[in-house]
């Protein structure tokens, strides 16, 4: 399948992420002819363990984990528990074991919406990352994914091409901060150079935790 | 949802069964080769102690994962009244990792097991699985290749059907008129009650040999 990158918004310090900056990133795509396509939705949420008795000893288990719903596989669910680099791909009923096993609990979720355009060879998306039902944005993402290479490697130096010309358009716009690439270390979760949604999953995993240490930082600053 | 009936039989007289059941099914039978790894939560995980199952098919050039959980069984009067258990049950494919994932979360190793044999997958009312295996224990953690039988002599025999709460008394139904054809070599009943071999089970073996096959029947 088609490789993409996964970025978030990295807000300047002092400032936060606002809706007027998605409307600006919007205009920016179809400033250099991006074509909207529809909507897309992917939803990470926190598991949490119940946990029966309160001496239970911390590392007997994982904090939490992530289950990711990506619209790129509707009928697959993926687990992800960061601090041991796992990533599971399991069918979408996976969710309903878990409800039946009683041992996590679903405590958060996230919701990361927005518009798909198609851009010759690339497809981005662009979406807000807001709680479910909430209107309280919380982070802003990107995917940009390039249609014709399934090679991580191979495909590197397009994409870094692209975010050059994205990065050089964005910039007229003057706005508080900017798209961030964090790529994660796929070795460390197992999966190879050839692009699989498990990679998507694992790229999600890794924005999320850098917008929990954005809102923590904003937290530690106030 | 399922339904499910099991019944055990001697080994001598499972090529009889095999005979019976593709006569009766009329579509080839596969084979069968699953390791199932039981697992349990931890001590303190969760409300209460839960139960989870990784079935490994290796029938498959690349093994295969499935997740099954097993819930409780339909309870009530009429529920005592079948003579199938109907119980909820989900599956969920998953990569090969999840027992490294089930592991991390805090789940044990209660036991494992490998089923070898057959099963016959067909549309009979309802969507029909009957499996035929032996069961073995692993004498070594997941040594799958030095597996010995848990009963020598011995197969377990089970048939399943999935339901939904709304279709489940059709699907008894259907179960319950299938098992009748296969009364004269084995007795199925729901899990844990266990009826033993049935007597006739000689006669009936040595009749369907003979005959080199199963009756077609037309439903």
């Amino acid at each position: 399948m088609p490789l993409k990158w996964v970025l978030h918004w990295q807000p300047n310090a002092g400032t936060t992420v606002n809706s007027q900056i998605i409307n600006e990133v919007t205009q920016c795509v179809e400033s250099i002819n991006g074509v909207k396509e529809g909507r897309w939705k992917a939803t990470i949420t926190f598991y949490k363990p119940m946990i029966r008795a309160e001496q239970a000893l911390a590392g007997d288990f994982p904090r939490d984990f992530l289950g990711i719903a990506l619209p790129e596989q509707p009928n697959k669910y993926y687990l992800i528990i960061r601090l041991q680099r796992i990533v599971l791909e399991a069918d979408s009923s996976i969710q309903m074991i878990m409800e039946k096993l009683q041992s996590y609990k679903s405590r958060v979720s996230l919701n990361f919406e927005g518009f798909q355009y198609q851009l010759g060879d690339f497809q981005l998306r662009v979406g807000k990352v807001l709680p479910t039902h909430s209107e309280n944005l919380r982070g802003i993402v990107m995917e940009v994914e390039y249609l014709p290479i399934s090679s991580m490697e191979k495909a590197r130096q397009v994409m870094e091409d692209f975010m050059d010309i994205w990065q050089q358009a964005l910039s007229k716009r003057s706005l508080p901060g900017h798209f961030m690439h964090m790529e994660p270390n796929f070795a460390e979760y197992g999966l190879a150079d050839q692009y699989t949604s498990q990679h998507t999953a694992v790229q999600y995993a890794t924005v999320m935790a850098q917008l929990i240490a954005t809102v923590q930082a904003v937290q530690a600053r106030n | 949802m399922e339904c499910v009936v099991q019944g055990i039989i001697e080994t001598q007289h499972v090529e009889a069964l095999e005979i019976l059941l593709q006569g009766l099914c009329g579509v080839r039978r596969e084979r069968l080769r699953v390791h199932e790894i039981c697992l349990k939560s931890g001590p303190n995980l969760g409300v209460v102690a839960s139960e989870v199952r990784l079935i490994c098919n290796l029938e498959q050039t690349e093994p295969t994962w499935t997740v099954r959980h097993i819930g409780g069984a339909m309870r009530g009067a009429g529920a005592e009244q079948i003579s199938v258990l109907v119980r909820t049950m989900v599956e969920s494919k998953a990569s090969k990792n999840v027992l490294r994932l089930f592991y991390a979360l805090g789940y044990k190793l209660d036991h494992e097991l490998l089923r070898v044999g057959f099963a016959f997958h067909f549309q009979r009312g309802t969507q029909i699985t009957v499996t035929v295996s032996s069961v073995n224990k692993m004498l070594q953690l997941h040594a799958t290749d030095e597996a010995v039988p848990v009963t020598p002599g011995i197969q377990l025999v089970e048939v399943t059907a999935p339901a939904t709460s709304e279709n489940y008394t059709e699907v008894v139904a259907a179960v319950s008129s299938f098992c009748e054809y296969l009364a004269p070599l084995l007795h199925l009943s729901k899990p844990g009650i266990s009826t033993g071999v049935v007597p006739t089970a000689a006669a009936a073996a040595a009749s369907l040999m003979s005959d080199g096959g199963g009756e077609e029947l037309s439903s």
